[in-house]
């Protein structure tokens, strides 16, 4: 039996209540991710595509369908499961970075690693080799008003990844970067994938759309397309008989 | 644990990113929490030596004085007595140095020191058996004298014989209060000496003391003791009354402490609630980031409380260790106990529970924060206040009415800060009126009941001669004759004071607070302590033994009293027994306005040739002048907890108003335009905390200075409220200093570049 899909949604629905009146920003979602996948949503503005990966990151809830992640049903969890649930299978990146503005970029990235009960010392290595991989090593003692905002992106992404979660979920993350920046993101993101993590990308740039493997269009709530771009990258534990295929 | 670590890390991150508002935070606890404590250990006794003494010498809660020596057996059957003490032979002597004159009360011990009311010795020696001249004295007595240890003591008896005895050590003792307070001086000697020095019994009289089971029960003891000795009793008292000679005036400071304290208590918890709601306000991204990274609800609430929290505790600890530092050195020198540790308990929890529950409060509310970070918190926006369209109306610079209208885009904080700063501000004002009471004290002592700045004791001279003598002096207004006896409430169990002074025709200018002045014979004028004692009213007919004389007294008013706990019925020489009141014991002088006491009374002296014996007033105000002290650094530590409030009202301002800044610039506002916005916003909750605090504690301070009085037996109509001035300059100092410290963050944000970006 092959392994079940990171991801999992049933006829996902999302209605906001605004003074009253019903605004349904998700209507009826069907999507699947299976493990290894780098999905771009893509979509104008409103079109509901930031709600679908709050609600898959469980930071917004769901009005009804269902949610799986990794085989189980996550979208009837309280809100502190849902936390919980968050520290060890999900990382996030957001537009605006939203790093701790307070503490130094290497506690921002210890963070997670901390609240998911590494030691310090686990932390703290895990922080060294990502901040060297993402060539930020220097500023591991600078405050995240001191960097750029292609930098504070790429501590936010080394934050993300700290717990080595199954899903890295990304909102909009080239969003508020100029173009260099966000190649620097992208590779980085590509990089990452070609590693074996999962990602769900937000964003409604075709260019950086093109990087994933796959590119979900949602209209007014709905998916109006879903389909592969280029050929498809199978994640590395792939076998013999899928490269064959893809020779053929 | 795994949470711990991380929340370690963000509350080191926090608190080093505002360093000063968290210091701020643990001395205002702390301030608070010292002056709780030292106002404890003031109503405590803590500071009353009597405690300690009474304690250590295994003290009689009862002592009576009579002729005979009384039968001890049937004394120590009386209910609830415990042990008896003596009874002692105790003659009247008089003790001559250099010329003064002081009556000593001469006690005969046993060479072994008594189980019960042990004189305490502190220096020198107790008394041996072969100690025919030596005498040890009581403590504060021979400090008086300044007497040591070796010095020559030497007692003039009743008949007249002279002996020289010699201070062989000194002592304390819980039997009776300290001297000058309390007269004459004690001094014991061996039983023999005394029967040499005294031979004659029936110049003496017999003390016993009565040491009880329970100490808070001393009526039936009293009572059995009265029904059985009748009238050989000539003088009882009780331990109240040696702990009340011994009492500094401490209570009133005690109680003053103790109102700031829990009024402070109240700021205490409005600041705080106050910096923890606005820091969540501004945190709510970083909040809203934590969740996202898997904090839960009630984790981001135990991170914030025990941030908060921990900060008020570490106050608490220092406000422990403050308190007992200011209690040991404000009060140099007089012994002093801790306060007992139930009173210190309820300050340390009931302190620690305000500081959390005002952290938790806020912290729920940020522990509620949607872990969505994109969700702006911002004010809730739409149309202009009330306020703000009154700004217009009356066509006001444009940064005054946007000022104006940030000043109330959230409605709660707002009014949590305008009241945050009203408390502690009302607070100084009642400060200001204690400090404004006590200037009145010295400056108008006629209203407390000192018209009156000196008093002349005839001494060597005819009490007639003494009389012209004062009178011939140009600067003294009055010369009102006076006598002191003590006299016998009705059930006879306790002595107060009664004061002759003037007659009924011309009385001496009492400071009648209600009622009238006594008029004719048999009137007389009573303190609130007296009234509250016998539980009479103005206007009541009171059955009392005045100088060993049966009188039956119409109060016909009441003084504003401020010597022997109001305890004092004062009234005309003419109702006296002529054997009291002729001649005259002493005459007080009021002098001209503006005459200085201390040259009219060189005067008198060199006019008599230092016959005279002249003693200045004690205001009470000189006595109460540490209150000045209590008061400035209270005034300092609500200033704390004002500024504390003040920059979280600031902080939160600028946070909500930063977009609009960048509005406000590109609608071209100078910067220093948005400085006037930022800094008005934040001015108009100071004016209005400001004001209506000040307004609060200047209708109040009259009613609790006059409350303190009736309850300290003074009696209302002593309190003062602080001048218009003096108001209106502390409401301009406050609004200005609160004006210029929020003037600097706004002149920064006004300058800053200010980036638009969602928060």
């Amino acid at each position: 039996m092959s392994p079940p899909p990171i991801v999992n949604t049933v006829n996902l629905v999302r209605i906001y209540q605004d003074g009253g009146v019903p605004v349904p920003a998700v209507r009826g979602v069907d999507l699947k991710v299976e493990a290894g996948e780098f999905v771009a949503i893509m979509g104008p503005s409103g079109s509901g595509k930031s709600t679908l990966v709050h609600m898959l990151g469980g930071l917004d809830a769901r009005t009804s369908g269902e949610i799986w992640l990794d085989g189980s049903r996550v979208d009837t969890l309280s809100e502190s499961a849902w936390a919980l649930l968050r520290r060890r299978k999900i990382g996030f990146v957001f537009q605006f970075f939203n790093l701790v503005a307070n503490m130094t970029v290497a506690d921002n990235v210890e963070l997670p690693a901390l609240l998911a009960g590494a030691s310090p010392r686990e932390a703290r290595e895990r922080r060294e080799y990502l901040l060297g991989e993402l060539g930020l090593a220097d500023r591991a003692d600078a405050a995240p008003a001191q960097l750029a905002g292609g930098e504070q992106q790429r501590v936010a992404l080394a934050r993300a990844l700290a717990n080595r979660p199954s899903l890295l979920l990304a909102d909009e993350p080239t969003g508020n970067l100029d173009s260099r920046n966000t190649r620097d993101v992208l590779r980085l993101l590509g990089e990452v994938h070609r590693d074996g993590q999962t990602i769900i990308l937000v964003t409604h740039d075709a260019r950086v759309a093109s990087l994933a493997d796959r590119v979900v269009s949602l209209l007014d709530g709905q998916i109006v397309d879903d389909g592969a771009v280029g050929p498809v990258r199978r994640r590395p534990r792939a076998s013999a008989g899928d490269v064959v295929e893809l020779r053929s | 644990m795994s949470t711990a670590r991380a929340s370690a890390r963000w509350i080191r991150a926090d608190l080093r990113a505002r360093r000063g508002q968290a210091l701020l935070t643990v001395l205002a606890v702390a301030g608070i929490v010292t002056a709780l404590i030292v106002s404890v250990t003031l109503l405590e006794d803590g500071t009353n030596p009597w405690r300690g003494l009474f304690t250590e010498s295994r003290g009689a809660h009862v002592w009576i004085h009579t002729g005979n020596a009384p039968d001890v057996t049937a004394l120590s059957r009386l209910p609830g007595v415990a042990e008896v003490a003596g009874p002692y032979r105790t003659a009247p002597v008089t003790l001559t140095l250099e010329g003064k004159k002081s009556p000593v009360a001469l006690r005969g011990m046993e060479a072994r020191p008594p189980a019960v009311a042990t004189p305490l010795v502190r220096q020198g020696r107790w008394l041996r058996p072969g100690d025919a001249d030596g005498v040890v004295v009581e403590r504060s007595f021979a400090e008086a004298l300044g007497l040591r240890v070796g010095a020559s003591f030497p007692v003039t008896a009743l008949n007249g014989a002279s002996h020289p005895l010699t201070v062989v050590g000194l002592a304390d003792t819980a039997d009776q209060g300290f001297y000058p307070e309390w007269t004459p001086g004690l001094a014991w000697t061996l039983t023999s000496a005394l029967a040499r020095i005294e031979p004659a019994l029936g110049r003496s009289e017999s003390v016993t003391g009565l040491r009880l089971v329970d100490g808070e029960n001393t009526l039936p003891a009293v009572h059995g003791a009265v029904t059985l000795l009748d009238d050989q009793i000539r003088r009882m008292s009780t331990w109240r009354e040696v702990r009340a000679a011994m009492e500094l005036d401490n209570r009133l400071l005690g109680l003053l402490l103790a109102l700031f304290g829990v009024t402070g208590l109240v700021a205490a918890a409005l600041a705080v609630a106050n910096a923890v709601g606005g820091r969540v306000l501004t945190q709510t991204r970083d909040i809203a980031t934590l969740k996202s990274l898997g904090y839960t609800r009630g984790q981001i609430f135990g991170l914030l409380t025990v941030e908060h929290g921990a900060l008020g505790l570490l106050g608490i600890a220092c406000g422990l260790v403050c308190g007992q530092l200011v209690a040991f050195f404000a009060l140099d020198g007089v012994p002093l106990l801790p306060p007992s540790p139930l009173p210190l308990l309820l300050i340390i929890l009931g302190t620690a529970a305000v500081v959390v529950v005002a952290a938790a409060l806020p912290a729920w509310r940020g522990g509620r924060t949607p872990p969505l970070p994109a969700v702006p918190a911002a004010p809730p926006r739409g149309r202009l206040s009330r306020m703000a369209r009154l700004a217009l109306l009356v066509r006001l610079p444009p940064a005054l009415v946007l000022g104006t209208r940030d000043a109330f885009t959230r409605r709660t904080p707002a009014l949590l800060s305008i009241f945050g700063l009203a408390v502690p501000m009302m607070m100084i004002t009642i400060g200001l009126g204690c400090w404004a009471t006590l200037d009145d004290f010295l400056r108008h002592p006629e209203r407390v009941g000192q018209a009156a700045a000196l008093v002349v004791h005839p001494d060597k001279l005819p009490a007639e001669e003494a009389a012209r003598l004062a009178a011939a002096d140009p600067q003294v207004r009055a010369v009102y004759p006076g006598a002191e006896v003590s006299a016998l409430e009705p059930e006879q169990t306790r002595t107060v004071l009664a004061r002759a002074l003037g007659t009924s025709a011309e009385p001496y200018p009492f400071r009648v607070a209600e009622g009238r002045m006594f008029a004719a014979r048999g009137e007389a004028l009573a303190g609130q302590g007296l009234l509250d004692l016998l539980g009479v009213k103005i206007g009541d007919r009171v059955r009392m033994t005045v100088g060993g004389t049966p009188l039956i007294v119409h109060i016909v008013g009441r003084v504003v009293e401020p010597d022997q706990d109001g305890e004092v019925l004062s009234l005309g020489m003419d109702t006296l027994a002529a054997k009291d009141a002729v001649p005259p014991q002493f005459y007080s002088l009021v002098l001209e306005p503006g005459a200085d006491p201390a040259a009219v009374r060189a005067r008198l002296l060199a006019a008599s040739g230092e016959k005279l014996e002249v003693a200045r007033v004690v205001n009470p105000a000189e006595r109460l002048s540490v209150i000045r002290v209590v008061i400035v650094a209270l005034i300092v530590v609500l200033s704390l907890l004002g500024l504390a409030n003040l920059l979280t009202a600031s902080a939160l301002g600028l946070r909500d108003h930063a977009l609009d800044l960048a509005v406000l610039k590109a609608m071209g506002l100078t910067p220093r335009q948005v400085a006037a916005t930022l800094v008005t916003g934040t001015g108009l909750l100071v004016v209005l905390g400001v004001v209506a605090g000040a307004a609060a504690g200047a209708s109040v301070v009259t009613g609790l200075v006059d409350l303190q009085g009736h309850t300290s037996g003074v009696g209302a109509g002593i309190g003062r409220a602080p001048s218009p001035l003096t108001l209106t300059v502390a409401v301009a100092v406050a609004v200005g200093a609160a004006l210029l410290v929020a003037l600097i963050p706004a002149r920064r944000a006004a300058r800053a570049q200010v980036p638009v970006t969602a928060r």
